[in-house]
């Protein structure tokens, strides 16, 4: 998927992450901000990164302001924030989206 | 204790005067100029917590101090940040007291320049100040250097006699134009008209400010009129900038024009001429150019569009800035300030 227009998904509340995802010329970038950044780090990147493959997306600026979500949460906030940047606001395949996720 | 957000309208006298009340209690100045703004309120209604926006920045904002320690400033810049990013704005400024920088360091913020006990200003990218400060770097050059920062709204005979003077007197001139839009010339022809004016100088390096420089977030005071000690804060806020971005050019000295017109401007020159060599910057102030007893300044151009025909600015203006008001888009320059109620910069 391509990233089209700046996108955001999320709040700064506890147990939360905000999700912005901006167009890129190449690459991914990836930006991490995390109270829990030194315990959850890489894993939280590694979520990021995997749902972003998951969805087909090579290209773009990703800026993470983790709460200290869960997986769970930074997979679906990631996703909402790639459909509102490629435009796509209706017959999401909510729960269908391929995850490359290891350990299922 | 659950609280639900509602935009507080300028036209709300109640909402008005409870957030004047809150931000007072606070101790936070009220920013006059504001676009949108925001109060989460309490299940008994009482406005708890309240942030604004002007631009790309977030401003004005405060948690009634009985209510800290929630995560309520969380609430309100999460919304914030969202209507920002509906407004097309997803590179975010904040405009802060200097002692509370920790709390939007949490909540993906990063400090770029302080004026100690006052107020501190951040950005939402990790590395977005430094980015810029590399990109001019690969504009470096050898030898002694000098900067100028103008509006050029639009360019005249006295700004090209002031990039003449830094232009003779140094071996290269970085000369950045206020990129915010801002005035009644749009950026891109008023880039275009000091480029073109600037053409026969070889050793002149034109850049944009960015949003790093006398821009609405840095200095919103310097476009829509505020009051002395908000301008003089800001103005120091925008000098700290300023002195990251010469350091990274190299540049040693700072070229501006006495001021003898417009409020803001003179009292940002008067803060310069303290604030720069503290910094190892030498600030020079080149008198005005003249023309028939009277210093040329962009005000009086614009005054007179506004008051007669074309003709009366041509001895003000280099020939290229005179022929752009003979093509469309200068034309619709023109109407736009014969309709504005003023056009001299307060």
């Amino acid at each position: 998927m391509k990233i089209e227009v700046a996108a955001m998904a999320g709040t700064l509340e506890s147990s939360d992450v905000q999700i912005t995802i901006e167009p890129a010329e190449q690459g991914l970038s990836l930006s991490i901000s995390s109270s829990v950044l030194g315990q959850y780090g890489r894993q939280i990147k590694r979520v990021v990164l995997d749902t972003l493959e998951g969805l087909g997306v090579r290209h773009g600026r990703v800026t993470v302001v983790d709460k200290g979500a869960l997986d769970c949460t930074i997979r679906a906030r990631v996703t909402c924030a790639v459909y509102r940047s490629a435009g796509i606001t209706h017959s999401i395949p909510w729960g269908e989206v391929p995850v490359n996720d290891p350990s299922r | 204790m659950t609280y639900s957000l509602s935009r507080i309208f300028p036209s709300d006298r109640r909402g008005q005067a409870e957030l004047d009340r809150l931000l007072t209690g606070e101790h936070i100045r009220r920013d006059p100029n504001l676009d949108y703004t925001v109060g989460l309120y309490d299940s008994n209604h009482k406005l708890v917590a309240t942030g604004s926006t002007f631009g790309n920045s977030l401003r004005c904002l405060a948690v009634d101090s009985r209510y800290q320690g929630e995560g309520l400033m969380a609430q309100v810049v999460s919304h914030l940040v969202s209507r920002q990013m509906t407004q097309g704005h997803s590179h975010l400024f904040i405009y802060t007291k200097s002692d509370k920088t920790a709390i939007f360091g949490d909540l993906g913020f990063y400090e770029i320049a302080r004026v100690e006990g006052e107020v501190a200003f951040m950005e939402n990218r990790r590395t977005g100040f430094a980015d810029f400060l590399s990109g001019l770097s690969a504009q470096r050059r050898a030898g002694q250097c000098a900067a100028l920062v103008m509006n050029c709204n639009p360019f005249t005979l006295g700004h090209r006699h002031l990039v003449e003077q830094a232009a003779a007197q140094n071996d290269w001139v970085h000369l950045f134009v206020v990129s915010e839009d801002a005035s009644l010339f749009p950026f891109a022809d008023r880039f275009a008209l000091v480029k073109a004016g600037c053409a026969h100088m070889p050793n002149v390096i034109l850049h944009e400010t960015g949003s790093y420089m006398i821009s609405s977030a840095v200095f919103p005071s310097y476009f829509l009129e505020d009051d002395e000690s908000a301008i003089a804060v800001q103005a120091r806020l925008d000098l700290q900038l300023f002195g990251s971005i010469a350091r990274s050019l190299g540049v040693t000295r700072r070229y501006v024009g006495d001021e003898p017109f417009s409020k803001v401007t003179g009292l940002y020159n008067r803060i310069m001429a303290d604030e720069l060599p503290a910094a190892g910057i030498d600030c020079i102030v080149i008198p005005r150019k003249e023309q028939d007893g009277l210093a040329i300044s962009a005000s009086h151009v614009r005054q007179l569009i506004k008051e007669g025909p074309i003709e009366a600015i041509r001895p003000l203006v280099p020939p290229t800035t005179y022929d752009y008001f003979f093509t469309e888009a200068g034309q619709a320059v023109v109407d736009k300030i014969r309709t504005a109620n003023n056009v001299i910069h307060y």
